[in-house]
């Protein structure tokens, strides 16, 4: 037996967990859309209740030994049957109290940050169903409902990026994250269909314990398929562009998407299945070499950018990059160690830069430090927390998921992975701190200006007591490594601690302190020009600032291949061909018509004749008889 | 099949309301222009009404034909009026009643002859609702004509852009269609020698020999399946849909087409299984091509009704897919699509209906920031689109999940195909929603209104239809079951799955080249 059914009350739980916010977007949808503060006390409530039952469940199973499930056949036909249930385990766990108290925080902050908005009870309704559909992906016990669930945060997060929809940017950028994360949904679609029709199974248990029909090469194209939707979900290369695009949407949003919801949905799949992609060594190295060349391009990425939100959504690809090298590397708990602190302080960093961006009403961080952004204390220091978890700072709970990744790293087979790693931990430090010397340091400052304004637009004390939160959370979660990882590795793999495990949690710190350094000498001393060393290198700078070009392959492939090639033709073929034989065959028809017309009129006199004839004779038949 | 005769003739009552609707617009003096329309909206209002009975009253335990009422007609020749519904025609009828409904309520602010399109309009009803219940051969076909006919008025007179060309097109494709099937029903009830048109006795009784079902089976294919879009038939609905004023573009697409894949369902597949197998092969490459294809050309179309035409085209292949795979879920996935795609195909004519009553274009290159102005119709408008690209918990979802289920386990490289192709419908769905909802508004439009609660009315009916079935799909799988199930069994065992070996040698290979 792979599970035990799930005790009556925490089934309870676990259904109004995820129940409640469908309810209140149905109800704010259906009844309150007009009527904003009924629309955000609804959403928040039910995120509140979320929350408790979340933690409730927490408390509750802290000491299980093997997961629970149970589930009710939802739809059935033939023998094919949707379930939809509840799987509880530690993963599952700790992932809906993180889910449920980001969530939380974030609507609370949004409170503020959106007053006034005219859309404040659609933007309310859309993210209870945003909540909803987390819950529904992280208490699924099979495929099809983690694939119904990844859908529906697919479209929920379209509908919160593009939601100020009189910007086409943002209309255009909700559009793209659509349809990119669509893309990799159609090779998990062709993966999970491999798993149902040749497996035989869909259940997460058993996909995990290896009972499934599948040989050896199946099982690794399957899992490359799955993994292909995880590529889409995480923006990991090459579907990776449309993650700074989506910075068009409020930036609660941006907060929510990156630390706790869609995203992180990603790496939650690959570590849900982390029993089934182990039994596959190629699937695994494939994983491996897309986290580590997704975390070190868009490092690359971050280091150029002048958005401040955009820097933050570059760092969100990096570390999901590194929390997939982690997984990849066999490092269960070291990887989900890594998402939980990493959802505290990228929703602290986020919600900083929301605070900022909404007194000054710029994202460009020049324009943010010379307009006097360091003036607003409790943002900055939140944020400088926020940045020094980051970038891997003791004592900061980014520290120690950094050290368990890195010692995950140590233990793979190759080396190479563990000093991409290293690389990448020192490019991080060092696009971090870039960003808080360029706003600490500014060059020329206005004085008094937009500044001055900043009460007028000013964060509310509930939106700092937020901060506030997860500031404590960013300091203190490190703290926990230990007992989170006894906690969640029951029965996850477990990261062997290599030779280099040593090596690798002395250089990490090293080299995080000199990424910040060499942060400071180009950006914060008085000498610097403030000009990044990528910058100086034109092309170099130009390659990172493009996106490496990536962009430019999507448009083609859109524009060109699918627009002007694929599309085209089939409408040439449509007006040519098939409206072509059309008019072939009407036209035939009117031709013999027309020839069939003129034997007619030609022929009219002995056809007359001939009638008459006729006519003749059968009266005369008739008289006759 | 067993037979459940009727306590009460629900089926004929759901005929005569209409033809008592009908005669009393008849009869209505020339410029009571309201009350043909009060009279048009009780009588489909009852009509719906009766339509959710009988879905609710089918008896899932015992299946079977059910509601089952008979009259001998023309005992001479052995044609008789039997009408019943199983599990198939069940969700078909309350298809029909959304749809009657709310196309009425759609055309309320219609000015001109307004008399006459209701009265065509209900008699065009009568024939799909006689259509989809009829158990006799020689009453399904004069349905399906008295169905087809009526549309030609109503497209050339109240028609928009190019509605003679649309008009004509559509007439002679679906007559062409017609001319295919007649032959086919004389030929069947002919060579049957039981000179009955009975569906249920032909069942029972007669023995088809392989190659007089393969011949049937291709004349009801195309014949049906022209009116049910199938590619490389498909071209009247495109310009069939933009010519046609609003309610009738909604019923057309959204049960119209349903009766071409309804006739290959109920004629074809029960009575010529030999040849539905036979043909299968084909009718999935067809239905596969025309997914492909809807999607591309209508990737590149500026009319809004065009664009939602070629959809349509794309999605009705959906049906044939799961047709086409001979299982219990894939019929259950395509009949669903059918109802699915119905309801969501009919919210769209009907959201742009309304936007081009306020617009007067369907450029989509015109429009633009409409949710400004326009949110109640905007947000209609998305409701279909989102439906169209098949998000869970809206109806569509489900029917699609089914068939490419189905299709993968019986026609794996189709499967991958036509899933890979709804990436390209996402786009293309929200391309045009991004250009005719959001964005800039346009000051041309700044002026406008959004619709009236009355007019959101039917709006509201079928995105709740969406999304009642898309949370819900056991409610309508449950009764499609009655009958699928039956259907494929009664084929025996001869249904040949390909494996997975072919794909898995292959990968094998490739994997052995990886060091």
């Amino acid at each position: 037996m792979l599970f035990q059914p799930v005790p009556e009350i925490s089934l309870y739980l676990a259904w109004t967990a995820a129940v409640v916010p469908l309810a209140a977007f149905g109800a704010i949808l259906v009844f309150f859309r007009r009527l904003p503060k009924t629309a955000a006390a609804i959403s928040v409530a039910a995120a509140a209740v979320s929350l408790i039952c979340a933690v409730c469940l927490l408390v509750r199973h802290w000491n299980m030994d093997a997961p629970l499930q149970s589930a009710v056949t939802w739809m059935a036909s033939g023998e094919f049957e949707i379930a939809v249930g509840v799987l509880l385990d530690p993963l599952s766990l700790v992932m809906l109290v993180i889910v449920a108290s980001i969530a939380f925080l974030v609507q609370v902050y949004s409170l503020g940050y959106m007053a006034g908005d005219a859309g404040y009870g659609r933007y309310f309704g859309f993210m209870s169903l945003f909540s909803w559909a987390m819950f529904g992906l992280v208490l699924a016990p099979n495929i099809v409902q983690v694939f119904i669930f990844w859908e529906l945060v697919g479209l929920s997060s379209y509908l919160l990026i593009g939601f100020w929809f009189e910007k086409f940017s943002a209309t255009r950028a909700g559009k793209k994250a659509f349809i990119m994360t669509r893309a990799g949904d159609t090779l998990f679609f062709w993966g999970w269909l491999i798993l149902l029709v040749w497996g035989g199974t869909l259940s997460i248990l058993e996909l995990n314990s290896g009972a499934h029909g599948l040989s050896s090469a199946m099982t690794t194209a399957a899992a490359l398929l799955v993994f292909g939707g995880i590529m889409g979900k995480s923006a990991q290369f090459p579907l990776m562009t449309w993650l700074p695009d989506a910075m068009e949407g409020p930036t609660p949003v941006s907060a929510l998407l990156h630390s706790a919801t869609m995203v992180a949905a990603g790496v939650f799949l690959m570590a849900r299945l982390f029993g089934f992609f182990s039994q596959s060594d190629l699937a695994m190295a494939a994983a491996m070499a897309v986290g580590t060349l997704s975390m070190l391009l868009s490092a690359t990425m971050a280091m150029v950018s002048r958005d401040i939100k955009q820097v933050w959504a570059y760092s969100t690809i990096s570390q999901l990059g590194f929390m997939i090298m982690a997984l990849a590397a066999g490092g269960y708990a070291a990887g989900i160690f890594h998402l939980t602190t990493h959802a505290g302080f990228k929703a602290l960093l986020f919600l900083c830069a929301g605070v900022l961006i909404h007194a000054h009403e710029t994202n460009d961080m020049f324009e943010l430090g010379r307009a006097g952004a360091r003036r607003m204390k409790a943002a900055m220091v939140c944020m400088t927390a926020g940045a020094l978890a980051l970038a891997g700072i003791w004592p900061f709970s980014g520290f120690f998921s950094k050290e368990a990744v890195m010692g995950a790293l140590a233990g793979a087979d190759n080396r190479l992975w563990l000093f991409c790693g290293l690389a990448g931990v020192f490019l991080t430090a060092h696009y971090t701190f870039r960003l808080i010397f360029i706003i600490l340091f500014p060059r020329t400052e206005a004085a008094g200006g937009p500044g001055a304004r900043h009460g007028s637009v000013s964060a509310n004390a509930v939106m700092y007591a937020v901060l506030g939160l997860l500031t404590v959370f960013t300091l203190a979660a490190g703290f926990f490594a230990q007992g989170f990882e006894d906690f969640i590795r029951i029965h996850g793999g477990h990261a062997q601690e290599g030779h280099l495990a040593s090596l690798a949690h002395i250089a990490s710190p090293v080299l995080a302190v000199a990424g910040i350094v060499a942060a400071w000498m180009q950006f914060g001393s008085n000498a610097s020009d403030q000009v990044g060393f990528a910058e100086k290198i034109g092309p170099v700078g130009r390659l990172f600032a493009r996106r490496w070009y990536l962009d430019h392959v999507y448009a083609w492939i859109t524009g060109r291949l699918l627009d002007r090639g694929i599309a085209e033709g089939c409408r040439r073929f449509e007006n040519k061909v098939i409206e072509g034989a059309l008019t072939m065959i009407t036209g035939g028809v009117v031709f013999f018509g027309r020839m069939a017309a003129g034997w007619q009129r030609a022929m009219i006199q002995p056809k007359l004749m001939a009638a008459f004839a006729v006519m003749f004779g059968l009266i005369l038949i008739l008289l006759v008889v | 099949m067993q037979m459940h005769a009727a306590q009460f003739p629900f089926l004929s009552t759901i005929l005569l309301i209409c033809a008592c609707g009908l005669a009393l617009v008849l009869v209505l003096p020339k410029n009571s222009n309201a009350a043909v329309k009060w009279v048009s909206a009780a009588c489909s209002a009852a009509a719906l009404a009766l339509s959710v009975f009988l879905f609710v009253a089918y008896d899932r335990g015992a299946g079977g034909m059910q509601f089952v009422e008979r009259l001998d007609w023309i005992p001479s020749m052995g044609i008789s009026y039997l009408n019943g519904i199983d599990g198939f025609a069940a969700p078909m009828l309350l298809l029909t009643g959304i749809v009657f409904f709310t196309g009425v309520v759609s055309m309320w602010e219609l000015d001109y002859r307004v008399k006459e399109f209701f009265a065509l309009f209900i008699l065009l009803v009568l024939g799909v609702y006689g259509m989809f219940m009829a158990l006799d051969l020689f009453f399904i076909f004069v349905w399906f004509d008295v169905s087809l006919l009526p549309m030609y008025l109503l497209i050339v007179i109240w028609g928009s852009s190019d509605r003679e060309y649309g008009a004509m097109k559509l007439t002679l494709y679906l007559l062409a269609g017609s001319a295919l099937i007649l032959p086919g029903i004389i030929y069947l009830a002919a060579v049957s020698g039981l000179e009955t048109f009975s569906v249920p006795a032909l069942l029972e009784n007669a023995s088809f020999s392989g190659f007089e079902q393969k011949t049937a089976f291709l004349l009801f294919y195309i014949g049906f399946g022209i009116l049910a879009g199938v590619w490389p038939f498909h071209s009247w609905s495109p310009t069939g849909h933009v010519a046609a004023p609003t309610a009738v573009s909604m019923l057309h697409a959204g049960v119209l087409m349903k009766i071409g894949a309804f006739g290959i369902l109920r004629i074809g597949m029960f009575l010529c299984p030999a040849g539905w197998m036979y043909w299968s092969p084909l009718m999935a490459v067809l239905a596969v091509i025309g997914i492909v294809y809807g999607v591309m050309v209508g990737l590149r179309q500026t009319d809004l009704k065009f664009v939602i035409g070629y959809s349509s085209v794309s999605h009705m292949g959906i049906v044939g897919l799961g047709f086409a795979t001979m299982t219990v879920d894939g019929v259950n996935g395509a009949v669903f699509q059918m109802f699915a795609h119905g309801i969501m195909t009919a919210l769209f004519f009907s959201a742009v209906g309304h936007i081009y009553d306020r617009t007067h274009t369907r450029e989509i290159g015109e429009l633009g920031g409409l949710s400004a102005v326009m949110p109640a119709a905007s947000s209609y408008f998305i409701i279909a689109a989102l439906a169209g690209i098949g998000v869970p918990g809206l109806a569509s979802f489900w029917a699609e999940l089914l068939v490419f289920i189905a299709a993968f386990r019986v026609y794996p490289a189709l499967a991958v195909i036509s899933v890979g192709v709804l990436v390209v419908n996402a786009l293309f769905m929200l391309r045009v929603v991004r250009n005719t909802c959001f964005g800039p508004l346009s000051p041309r439009w700044a002026h406008l209104k959004d619709m009236r609660f009355a007019m959101g009315i039917p709006r509201a009916v079928l995105a709740a239809a969406i999304v009642f079935f898309g949370l819900m799909p056991f409610l309508m799988y449950d009764l499609i079951q009655t009958a699928s199930v039956p259907l494929i069994h009664s084929l025996g065992p001869a249904i040949g799955h390909a494996g997975p070996e072919i794909v898995e040698t292959l990968l094998t290979k490739l994997m052995s080249v990886w060091p």
